[in-house]
């Protein structure tokens, strides 16, 4: 070859001789014939052409030659493979220009460089993609086939046969090629199909789980599914698509039947609660999580159960009604939800809200909750509870407070909570002042310091009364007064901190009155000006007595003594006098001490000459006279279940008992009678009135003025804490302290008060 | 009341007061009285007819009967009531010589015809709202019982009657309401708000608020006529 000076002008006929050297080129290559090629020379004269401005017929010429090959060869082959190997031949002919397309733009990169770039138009390689894009892939009856054949495919998989994996993958693949920038071929050509045609498989898939009838069955199906589904686009597919799929079984299998699953009769959710199934309670938790609204629909019907469990719970009927069953099954019931909450529901927020607000939901349905729940922690309190180390009860206790957070009104609470522990205090039954203190802290942190401040001021009490009765006895042995043969033992309440007890007074027998008298003198010595009232209904008595009749025939009754068995009288007779030490209510000493003049007293006697209350003077007979063989100090006569005003009583001359010390246990009385109940109930309105009205006043005086609803808001705000005022109650309120003057409507608009200083 | 003597007086003023008299220029039939300028000696001794010599100062029931029988008109009269407004009077059924002095002088009024000439312009205040709901609101002072803060119910059943009668259409269900309920007395609050109520809320209640502070005892007069009227199951 001649090596010629540049030429400076180009005649048409060397164009075109370049051009067709090239053309002859690319049609080799596309043969697939392209080892006797010379790079460097086809190159050079691509170049050529186009630095001397004749780019644009190169890239006709390119697109012609393109197109006629892949119109009148590729495209004819791969229609005839339609029904014999049809995506291998498609997948064949792909790469083969793909390969092709490689060296033809190596080729004419000059011109990708120049030509392309200043006349913005699709590079080679690019526009070899359109070409083949148009011309094979969605050519009419090779487009419909191919995605035939891919979703085939997908059905014969799902159906668990073998498919052509790799084929898939690759036809995918060239898709997402040719849209170029885009996914848009791939997803018009293949996905959209897929997407809806895998819609209506999982629409009949569904059909046939629910046919299955169980909610775990179900979930576990769906379960398989999705991951199926997600490794299928993941490696056959695009892994663009997984999204899209799992979104579409979601849909179909889980948001279109998930109140179905969730409400399954006999495998749902509430079948799973009552039988304890925490695991499958999460695997719907964690599929249900899936989709929206999901979690809300299973947390709705376990709401639903749990306020059915929880009602079933409280409402128990008056007779059946025990404290203790009552708060322990509530407890019982929270721990169960707990776990759900922990195992099976991950300690979601959602879930955890809703157990609460149930909760405080049907608590508050018995309006003996309150109490009951202050009768629990009184037994818990309490010496001699059985089966539970200290770390036991705190921890029932912490669990108890856990209730009491749910209590609406805290106040009725709070006033049965001072009874109960005035009754441990005077009583002496408390465990310890320890635990006793730390409930009290308990109830503190919650509360504040108005809740707890009387019952420290009762503890106060106790204290001071202990130094006051070591005084006192200093003082008895000093100054030689006699105390009438009485050991006498007195605590001092301050009124205010304890409970407030209807003031009934009875008649002592001589020598504790007495006795009580050295006391007053000696107390109001030292404080004067103050007043002492004695509460006979919180006291206690130890009598010694002496049983002169013949012992009761042992053959009569089974008696087991637990404890230490007596020290046997002194006389070594078994029909010698008996002593004991009765330890009985004060009003059962005033009755016992009337034996001691008299042998036989009528209910009528009694009543008159002890002047103790009708309702504890039946109690306090029942005791003595019809409780226990071990406990009989008094017969009654006629026998029987009735106590009337004509019954008689004497002194049952045969008592006997292993034990030397007999505590005379009182009928219980756990939780209070009906009419107590409304007494209670109707203090309590009265304090909140003043509650209310404090508030108003308070928020009133702060602010000024102030418009209604705003006024009602504010005093809920305030109190709920305590109890939940309804806005008629402190509406009322509202009006009594107008009509007292100390709140006025302003003239200008009837709604809004001002506080009139 | 001497004629004679009436005019006699007026002669005796002319002279000082004909520069600035207000002349009272109302005639009533019946009186051939000239208009007069007021004076206040005429109006004490007007009271006087009227008060006992026991208690020169105080008018009392008899006396207000006999007054009013003389201004023809009834106890009842609501001309009376705002009246008794003008004078400031405290308690329904007396009057004191300050507070008869008060509003009669305001009235320019000192002799029987003179007010008698003015009873339509006492009618016409109550045409004016803001006048009116002054009047409403001192009824409930007026008529109630000194020693009580309440107005006893068949009392103010009667003031509101009264004052209410011709203008609210609610006013019988009102009543109906009141005597099956257990409300023995009204307090001011409830007074004032009662007026309030019949001007702001439609007779079909529809516009009746349920938020709008008004007095319990309102909320249940609505709850009951709407049970009433059988537009409610709330019992």
């Amino acid at each position: 070859m001649r090596i010629r000076a540049f030429p400076m002008t180009m005649d048409e006929r060397y164009v075109e001789n370049i051009w067709s050297l090239l053309k002859n080129a690319i049609q080799e290559i596309q043969k697939k014939n392209n080892s006797g090629l010379s790079f460097e020379e086809l190159y050079r004269n691509a170049y050529t052409m186009v630095l001397h401005k004749h780019g644009e017929r190169l890239y006709n010429g390119l697109r012609e030659v393109v197109t006629h090959h892949l119109e009148s060869k590729v495209r004819q082959d791969v229609l005839a493979s339609l029904n014999n190997n049809f995506l291998q031949i498609l997948n064949q002919a792909w790469n083969d220009h793909q390969t092709s397309m490689v060296m033809i733009r190596d080729i004419l990169m000059y011109m990708d460089r120049v030509y392309v770039q200043q006349n913005n138009v699709d590079n080679v390689y690019n526009l070899g993609l359109i070409i083949f894009r148009d011309q094979v892939v969605r050519y009419g009856g090779i487009r419909d086939h191919l995605r035939h054949i891919l979703l085939e495919m997908v059905v014969r998989e799902r159906k668990g046969e073998v498919a052509d994996k790799l084929s898939v993958r690759a036809a995918c693949q060239m898709l997402m090629v040719l849209g170029i920038d885009s996914r848009a071929v791939y997803e018009e050509d293949f996905e959209r199909p897929f997407l809806s045609q895998s819609a209506e498989f999982y629409r009949s898939e569904s059909q046939r789980f629910l046919g299955e009838n169980s909610a775990s069955v179900y979930i576990k199906k769906v379960e398989a599914r999705i991951n199926e589904e997600s490794e299928r686009a993941k490696h056959y597919l695009d892994e663009s698509t997984e999204q899209r799929i799992v979104a579409v079984v979601e849909e179909e299998l889980i948001q279109k039947h998930m109140k179905t699953i969730v409400e399954m009769e006999n495998s749902g959710v509430v079948h799973m609660l009552k039988c304890q199934k925490t695991d499958d309670l999460h695997c719907m938790y964690k599929l249900l999580g899936r989709v929206a609204d999901g979690l809300r629909t299973m947390a709705s019907c376990v709401s639903a159960h749990l306020r059915e469990e929880g009602k079933a719970l409280v409402n128990v009927d008056e007779s059946g009604a025990n404290a203790l069953n009552f708060v322990q099954s509530l407890l019982d019931l929270k721990d169960r939800y707990d776990t759900f909450l922990g195992k099976s529901f991950v300690n979601d927020p959602i879930f955890k809200k809703m157990i609460s607000s149930d909760f405080e939901y049907f608590l508050n349905l018995n309006l003996k909750s309150p109490e009951y729940l202050s009768l629990f922690i009184d037994d818990k309190l309490k010496k001699g509870v059985k089966g539970m180390t200290e770390q036991d009860i705190e921890l029932v206790l912490d669990k108890t407070m856990v209730l009491f957070r749910f209590l609406q009104e805290k106040d009725i609470f709070e006033r049965y909570y001072k009874q109960h522990l005035a009754k441990r205090l005077l009583l002496n039954k408390s465990v310890s002042d320890d635990s006793e203190k730390n409930m009290i802290s308990k109830l503190k942190t919650e509360c504040g310091c108005q809740f707890t401040s009387k019952l420290e001021g009762m503890f106060k009490d106790m204290s001071i009364s202990n130094m006051l009765m070591e005084d006192f006895k200093n003082h008895i042995q000093t100054s030689g007064t006699s105390l009438y043969g009485v050991d006498l033992s007195v605590r001092v309440l301050t009124t205010g901190f304890w409970p407030t007890q209807s003031s009934a007074t009875c008649t002592l027998p001589l020598a504790p009155r007495n006795a009580f008298e050295v006391f007053r003198r000696f107390y109001l010595a030292k404080h004067s000006g103050r007043q002492l009232t004695l509460q006979p209904a919180l006291g206690s008595a130890d009598l010694s007595a002496i049983f002169y009749g013949p012992r009761r025939e042992e053959s009569e009754t089974k008696e087991k003594a637990d404890g230490p068995s007596s020290s046997t009288p002194t006389s070594a007779s078994a029909n010698g006098p008996r002593k004991h030490i009765i330890s009985v209510s004060t009003y059962q000493m005033c009755i016992l001490m009337l034996f001691n003049t008299r042998d036989r007293l009528t209910y009528e006697d009694i009543m008159n000459e002890t002047d103790v209350p009708k309702k504890d003077l039946d109690r306090a007979l029942q005791s003595l006279a019809m409780g226990k063989p071990t406990q009989r100090v008094l017969v009654k006569s006629p026998k029987g279940k009735d106590i009337l005003p004509s019954s008689i009583f004497a002194v049952n001359d045969s008592f006997t008992s292993k034990l030397h010390r007999v505590k005379i246990q009182t009928v219980a009385a756990k939780g209070e009678s009906e009419p107590e109940r409304k007494e209670t109930r109707s203090k309590v309105d009265e304090d909140r009135k003043h509650e209310i009205e404090a508030a108003i006043v308070r928020i009133m005086k702060a602010r000024k003025t102030m418009q209604h609803n705003l006024l009602v808001s504010e005093v809920t705000e305030q109190l709920k804490s305590r109890f939940l005022p309804s806005p008629v109650i402190i509406k009322k309120r509202i009006e009594g302290l107008i009509e007292r003057e100390y709140l006025a409507r302003t003239p200008e608009d009837r709604k809004v008060y001002t506080y009139v200083a | 009341m001497d004629l004679g003597e009436d005019v006699s007086s007026l002669f005796g003023k002319r002279s000082k007061t004909s520069s600035n008299s207000t002349v009272n220029r109302s005639r009533t039939k019946g009186t051939e009285e000239a208009p007069t300028v007021f004076n206040q000696k005429k109006c004490i001794a007007w009271f006087r007819q009227y008060s006992t010599p026991s208690s020169p100062d105080t008018i009392g029931p008899e006396g207000v009967e006999m007054f009013c029988r003389d201004l023809n008109v009834e106890p009842e009269n609501i001309a009376l009531l705002v009246l008794s407004w003008k004078m400031g009077a405290k308690q329904m059924g007396y009057f004191t010589l300050q507070e008869w002095l008060l509003g009669l002088t305001d009235l320019q009024c000192d002799s029987l015809a003179k007010l008698q000439a003015k009873l339509n312009y006492l009618h016409s205040l109550l045409l004016d709202s803001s006048h009116f709901k002054s009047i409403y609101r001192y009824a409930f002072d007026f008529s109630r019982d000194k020693d009580q803060r309440s107005l006893d119910i068949e009392t103010a059943k009667a003031m509101l009657g009264l004052l209410l009668g011709r203008q609210w259409s609610l006013l019988n269900s009102f009543f109906q309401f009141l005597d099956q309920s257990r409300y023995r007395v009204l307090n001011k609050d409830q007074w004032c708000n009662v007026l309030e109520f019949s001007r702001a809320v439609d007779v079909d209640l529809k516009n009746y608020d349920v938020d709008g502070a008004w007095p319990v005892m309102l909320d249940e007069f609505v709850e009951w006529l709407k049970v009433n009227r059988g537009e409610s199951n709330i019992q």
